[in-house]
């Protein structure tokens, strides 16, 4: 158990580090922010057009739902991608090499540490926007708040294994840039992050049920709003177990391949 | 069984054939050529427990490579390689627990955080007891003068500074074995003096096994006795290094200062058969075989003829010498080779 603390001590190093940099912390929130409050305007427009529900969403479980998709958003920032890769190219991995941690786990630790922070911070100003807009649908019953939280830790788990898997291939490419860009577009489309994915087309739809992006956003939002009935919600934590776990190995093993055949830059 | 033993080790790399510019960018995008580099061909090398060994070279020629297959952070292409009972590319994190590490061109300190937090993360990744790593600390801070900077980010301090507070870290948890490469780069005299006073101390009250590459032949001969020369690869040289200089480093040079000009040299040569005399004024120096001579009786022999107000003596200079190796001016592996002939001036 004592391989605990040293994956402990770097996670509240990392959180440190965040604090260091707040400045850029408090912009990338305050950023977020003004998109949500831009999604909330957009979607309200939308509904004071169509008065009552829309695909079975309420304007109060609308409004629950992209504060959802902004808490889930607001975790795990781009920065570690953008970090882990850098720290690729720059050979500083070698450093990482020479001591005795699983690299893995030493930078899941070093992403997980400032969640806590984070997960409080956009609670925070969530709360606050939801305020402003005359309130949200609340979880159905305790059950679903807990089943809520469930699905908020794997949807973490899930966005980790995205991020150190995209992260791998800088081993591979110096234009890992593009890479970020794309990943996070297509997972702001396929996540539910911007429209619910009831709201799309079949096919799109489909393409959506077998990417690991729905686990991230819309199946805790679905959840929160108990929009899932009971088989369903545990089939969909399910789903997203799977893909915790299997981009856990599938980082693992673009790890292991990498340090075999791909050199460590530099000096 | 030697703590470390490499066998054949060899690391090849893949260099991108690249000409410069855009041009030669789209190219490479298109063609895709590649051309293989023998970082490290073939070497041998055995290290016993205790020893310290300096790892020479010019730039390029395979050292640093050598090292990461070592540490276990690069995975060789073949040959075999063991580190105490351990292959380090296999065993990684065992491995880890046992060396300490510093790159003079890369640092371990977190860079955001001060530096003692640094090694507080040391402490808990290396499992450090903490009544030991009280104690190192402690000891480590008064022998490197760490306490000015102590709550610094490593980000805000100085190269020299750095160096030290590195070298501390990668001793905290008293590893087996230490790999320096170039700790000593770019630092001035005096944190240079202080550093390697503290890696011979390691040495000298832990045992600690040091392997050290280094451009600075100061670091050899305060640190090392052993020293193994790699050129292009392949070792060329593995060999004492006071045997070395006994072989390739035989003259000496004393240099006198004189009370008036001699009037002729002619006599003192005569005394000293085999020795170059020269003479420049007030200055008179003599080069001589130390196996031949002995320092005193050149002083003697002059001191007999002219008088004396001062004199000196050059060592052999280890700089001059490995030099020489490199250059391809003097093949360390035919000891047959009269050692004069390759001493000239
Ligand atoms: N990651 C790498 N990819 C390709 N070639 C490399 C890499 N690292 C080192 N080399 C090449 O291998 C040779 C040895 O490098 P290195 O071990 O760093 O030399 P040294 O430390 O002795 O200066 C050099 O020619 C260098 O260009
Ligand atoms: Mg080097």
């Amino acid at each position: 158990m004592s391989h605990i603390r040293k994956y402990r001590s770097l996670a509240r190093t990392s959180l440190e580090i965040t604090f260091v940099y707040r400045a850029g912390f408090v912009l990338n929130m305050i950023g977020t922010v003004f998109y949500v409050v831009a999604m909330f305007y957009l979607w309200q427009t939308i509904f004071l057009g169509n008065p009552g529900s829309l695909s079975g969403f309420t304007w109060p479980e609308m409004k629950a739902y992209l504060l959802v998709a902004f808490l889930l958003n607001s975790l795990l920032t781009w920065y570690d991608e953008w970090i882990m890769s850098q720290d690729i190219r720059e050979g500083r991995v070698a450093v990482d090499l020479a001591r005795p941690i699983d690299f893995q786990a030493a930078r899941f630790a070093g992403a997980m540490g400032p969640v806590p922070f984070e997960f409080c911070s956009a609670l925070a100003v969530g709360a606050i926007v939801a305020t402003v807009f005359g309130g949200i649908a609340l979880p159905a019953d305790p059950v679903h708040a807990a089943l809520f939280l469930v699905t908020c830790a794997l949807a973490t788990l899930v966005k980790f294994g995205i991020v150190y898997c995209v992260s791998m291939t800088a081993f591979w490419t110096t234009g890992i840039e593009g890479i970020v860009v794309s990943r996070i577009a297509i997972q702001n489309i396929f996540s539910g992050a911007l429209i619910p994915l009831v709201f799309f087309p079949d096919v799109l739809r489909g393409i959506a049920a077998v990417l690991p992006f729905q686990a991230m956003i819309s199946t805790p939002a679905l959840t929160y709003l108990g929009k899932l009935d009971g088989p369903t919600t545990l089939f969909m934590i399910g789903v997203q177990a799977f893909w915790a776990i299997g981009l856990a190995i599938a980082g693992r093993l673009m790890w292991r391949r990498a340090v075999r055949a791909v050199t460590i830059n530099g000096g | 069984m030697p703590l470390i033993e490499a066998r054949g080790l060899t690391k090849k790399f893949r260099q991108a054939v690249k000409e410069p510019g855009l041009v030669g960018s789209l190219k490479h995008f298109f063609t895709r050529q590649y051309k293989d580099k023998l970082a490290v061909d073939h070497i041998d090398l055995s290290v016993e427990a205790g020893e310290s060994v300096a790892y020479l070279g010019p730039n390029g020629a395979g050292k640093s490579t050598t090292i990461k297959m070592l540490t276990g952070i690069l995975v060789p292409t073949s040959g075999s390689l063991v580190v105490d009972g351990l292959v380090p590319y296999e065993r990684r994190q065992q491995n880890a627990r046992k060396i300490g590490v510093v790159f003079g061109q890369r640092t371990q300190l977190w860079w955001d955080i001060p530096v003692v937090e640094s090694f507080n993360l040391a402490r808990d990744m290396y499992e450090i007891p903490p009544r030991r790593y009280k104690e190192n600390l402690g000891q480590f801070t008064e022998m490197l003068g760490l306490a000015e900077f102590m709550n610094i980010p490593a980000g805000k301090i100085s190269l020299g500074q750095r160096m030290r507070a590195d070298l501390c870290m990668a001793l905290l948890h008293d590893p087996k074995l230490l790999y320096l490469d170039e700790p000593t780069i770019g630092l001035d005299i005096a944190v240079k003096d202080r550093i390697r006073k503290f890696i011979r101390s390691r040495v000298e009250e832990r045992g600690t096994t040091v392997m050290l590459t280094t451009h600075d032949l100061g670091d050899i001969e305060d640190i090392c006795k052993r020293i193994v020369i790699i050129d292009n690869g392949k070792i060329i040289h593995d060999g004492d290094l006071a045997k070395l200089k006994d072989t390739y480093a035989r003259d000496r040079v004393i240099h006198f200062q004189l009370a008036r000009p001699p009037e002729s040299i002619e006599p003192i040569c005569a005394e000293l058969p085999a020795c170059e005399l020269a003479t420049d004024g007030l200055r008179l120096s003599v080069r001589f075989d130390r196996f031949v001579f002995a320092a005193g009786e050149i002083a003697a022999a002059v001191m007999s003829h002219v008088e004396v107000v001062d004199f000196r003596i050059d060592e052999p200079e280890v700089e001059a010498l490995i030099r020489k190796v490199y250059l391809g001016q003097l093949s360390l592996d035919s000891p047959s080779q009269p050692a004069p002939a390759v001493v000239e001036a």
